[in-house]
């Protein structure tokens, strides 16, 4: 082995036990075999890699792909199956923080044993304290129990004393989410520091941003193998449309389910109305003609308000009104959940309830969800026509590149006359997500290269 | 092994305190049962053995006392110390350290709780005016260590498998108590028929009360056989007991 290679991880595997009803008496153990079997879930296949002193390596990948499991056996919680793990140097996990705390405590007593459990001396802890006191910044309170702390300040002490440990391998477990934003920066300078120190760091985290900024390289790991290793901006691409792709998936799964329930509750709604006017029809003939007045009144007052409310919820006089808005991708399926840069159309079911004399336009915007208009158009603008005889209808708005940046955006869609009057206006009538394995910012993506040249 | 754990004696040392400091926490006699509780237990002991179940032993009460007070920390030692993993299991699961800690912690302030009883025993043996050999006192620390050698061995076992096995924790309160009447704890072993002596003699705890007794009782030195055999039972539970945590603490996490 390479004399610089301080972690080495050899072709290791781990299978969990996962009992289908586990009895851990003697009694379920002897009157119910059965319920002690159990599958053999393997959650790593085949891992290998070794990492350098002083590298800073990310483990990346989509939940329960075994990275969180490699860090445990990293950190010797577990043991692995098969296969060797070889570590040198005192190794610091921080995973799970403040395990060890007691709530009775104060917070100078718990870094005692906290620190305790990372194997310290107490001599080695006194010479320490002050400066694990002073980065949680909890002064005031160090002398308090820790039941009194607010989880900031618990995560916050807990972190102080991990990141306060002499280590030569550092494992971190998605923590930088400690504290306030200060503190989170903070937190994550010292991080860089005790790296440049010669720590060796491996990282688990969804936060990409974060290993792309510490770490030398990124692997992703992906059904318990490692999938694609390297540059961390290299192998978090690969990733990320991995992910898209995967969430696009189930996106679609979900738009048709919510679409196949309305379609249900359409139908129900219907037989109801259908049986309502039945039974009107019914009591019309049952009852007296002054009676029967009255309940056609209550049963006309059933029915109504169902289509006033859908009105009233929305602005504009009805004349036409917006019955259901869907996106669809490139293969035609209703999906909310689109890469930038995808082929997109968006479907709208409308109703001419009345006919009038003037032209209707189709409108569409797209909203970030925090409320900037990106993009709005209409049909008037555009000098499509449409047909504004009675009866249902649809018109569908098609884009071939939709280059918003990541984040969450909703649509609204009106109907409008020419004199602008509005007919019917549906806010936020469908919400979508976009994705993307770029880093640029801002509302689009603008097709862009660079070039260079130099004054001679 | 050896070293690691030496390097977490910090933890050791705060486990135990912590350990000690909760005991009696929020009673209202507080630390003082630790010495009222094996006083209570002589009361009723001698109660039992010296007026309904007449033993016929002079001074009673200190035979019984010099032999109940190491037979309490043995017993809470394999019963409370089979738990004693599982109690710790959120540290177990989140954080490495070397899991003997936890066993050899709980032994330990057992044994602290054995040593304080003892100033209440050392109490007992001057009120009754037994006289003590030097050496036989200078033999009193071995003997000890001896049996926490012993108990620790055997917790490590009983603290492993109950992580697996949990009825293993009922199971012990009722193995504790035969153990204590296989061991000659309230009786002398003279009594017991000589066909069935040699139970009492592959039971580790025997030669240990034995030497208790002959040093606080009867103020001899022990036999040099008895406290041969005490100590290398002692030295073997141990190394048992660290192999047995060894092999069965690969899992812990898994089975917490």
């Amino acid at each position: 082995m390479d004399k610089d290679v301080v972690i080495s991880v050899e072709n290791i595997s781990k299978k969990f036990r996962v009992y289908i009803d586990k009895g851990s008496q003697l009694k379920e153990r002897m009157l119910f075999k059965e319920r002690n079997r159990y599958e053999d879930r393997p959650v790593l296949k085949d891992i290998s890699f070794s990492v350098r002193k002083g590298e800073a390596i990310g483990l990346v990948g989509h939940n329960g792909c075994g990275k969180s499991t490699t860090l445990k056996l990293l950190t010797r919680i577990m043991y692995p199956d098969s296969g060797k793990i070889t570590m040198k140097g005192r190794v610091v996990a921080l995973i799970e923080l403040g395990a060890g705390f007691h709530p009775d405590m104060s917070g100078r007593e718990n870094i005692y044993f906290n620190a305790a459990i990372f194997g310290l001396s107490r001599k080695e802890i006194d010479d320490k304290v002050e400066d694990i006191i002073a980065f949680s910044e909890l002064e005031e309170f160090i002398d308090n129990p820790v039941r009194t702390y607010s989880s900031g300040m618990y995560t916050r002490l807990a972190f102080s004393v991990a990141i306060s440990i002499d280590a030569d391998i550092l494992l971190i477990d998605e923590i930088l989410a400690v504290g306030d934003a200060g503190f989170q920066a903070k937190c994550f300078n010292r991080l860089k520091q005790i790296k440049a120190q010669g720590t060796t760091i491996v990282i688990v985290s969804h936060s990409l941003g974060q290993i792309e900024e510490i770490c030398d390289r990124s692997y992703w790991i992906h059904e318990g193998l490692i999938k694609s290793e390297g540059k961390p901006v290299d192998v978090h691409e690969q990733y990320l449309d991995y992910i898209a792709d995967y969430r696009q998936e189930v996106a679609a799964k979900e738009v048709q389910r919510q679409e196949s329930k309305r379609i249900a509750a359409e139908k129900k709604a219907e037989e109801a109305e259908a049986e309502a006017a039945l039974n009107s029809e019914e009591n019309d003939q049952k009852e007296s003609t002054a009676s029967s007045e009255q309940a056609q009144d209550n049963s006309g007052e059933e029915i109504e308000p169902t289509a006033e409310e859908l009105v009233s919820a929305r602005k504009g006089d009805g004349t036409v009104i917006v019955k259901k808005v869907l996106m669809y991708n490139s293969n035609n399926v209703a999906q909310t959940i689109f890469k930038t840069d995808d082929k997109i159309r968006v479907d709208i079911d409308i109703e001419v309830k009345s006919d009038k004399e003037q032209a209707i336009g189709v409108a569409i915007g797209f909203l970030r969800l925090d409320g900037v208009l990106c993009y709005s158009t209409n049909t008037l603008i555009d000098g499509y026509t449409v047909d504004r005889s009675k009866g249902k209808k649809m018109i569908s708005f098609e884009v071939d590149k939709l280059s918003f940046l990541p984040g969450g955006y909703s649509t609204d869609v009106a109907i409008v006359n020419e004199d602008g009057s509005i007919c019917d206006y549906l806010s936020n009538a469908l919400s979508f997500e976009m994705i993307c394995k770029h880093h640029d910012s801002g509302v689009f993506r603008l097709n862009h290269s660079w070039r260079s040249s130099s004054e001679e | 092994m050896i070293k690691e754990i030496y390097a977490y004696r910090e933890m050791i040392f705060s486990m135990v305190q912590k350990d000690l400091r909760g005991r009696y926490k929020g009673s209202f006699l507080g630390f003082l049962w630790t010495f009222i509780n094996p006083l209570l237990q002589l009361l009723v002991y001698n109660l039992v053995f010296s007026i309904i179940l007449r033993s016929g032993v002079d001074k009673y009460y200190l035979f019984l006392f010099v032999a109940l007070i190491p037979w309490i920390f043995f017993s809470s030692a394999i019963t409370g110390g089979s738990v004693s993993v599982i109690a710790q299991k959120d540290l177990v699961k989140k954080i490495y350290f070397p899991n003997e800690v936890i066993p050899i912690s709980y032994v330990t302030s057992c044994f602290v709780n054995m040593l304080l009883g003892f100033v209440v025993v050392i109490g007992v043996v001057i009120y009754s005016g037994v006289h003590i050999s030097p050496l036989a006192l200078l033999c009193l620390p071995v003997v000890m260590i001896v049996e926490y050698f012993l108990a620790l061995g055997i917790a490590m076992i009983t603290s492993a498998v109950t992580v697996y096995f949990r009825d293993l924790e009922h199971i012990l309160t009722i193995i504790a108590m035969a153990w204590m009447y296989i061991t000659p704890v309230v009786y002398d072993i003279e009594i017991c028929p000589t066909e069935y002596r040699w139970i009492m003699h592959i039971n580790p705890m025997t030669s240990v009360i034995i030497a208790f007794r002959d040093i606080l009782y009867y103020g001899r030195v022990p036999e040099m056989m008895t406290l041969l055999e005490a100590v290398v039972l002692g030295v073997v539970f141990l190394l048992i007991g660290c192999l047995v945590f060894r092999k069965l603490k690969r899992r812990f996490a898994e089975e917490l």
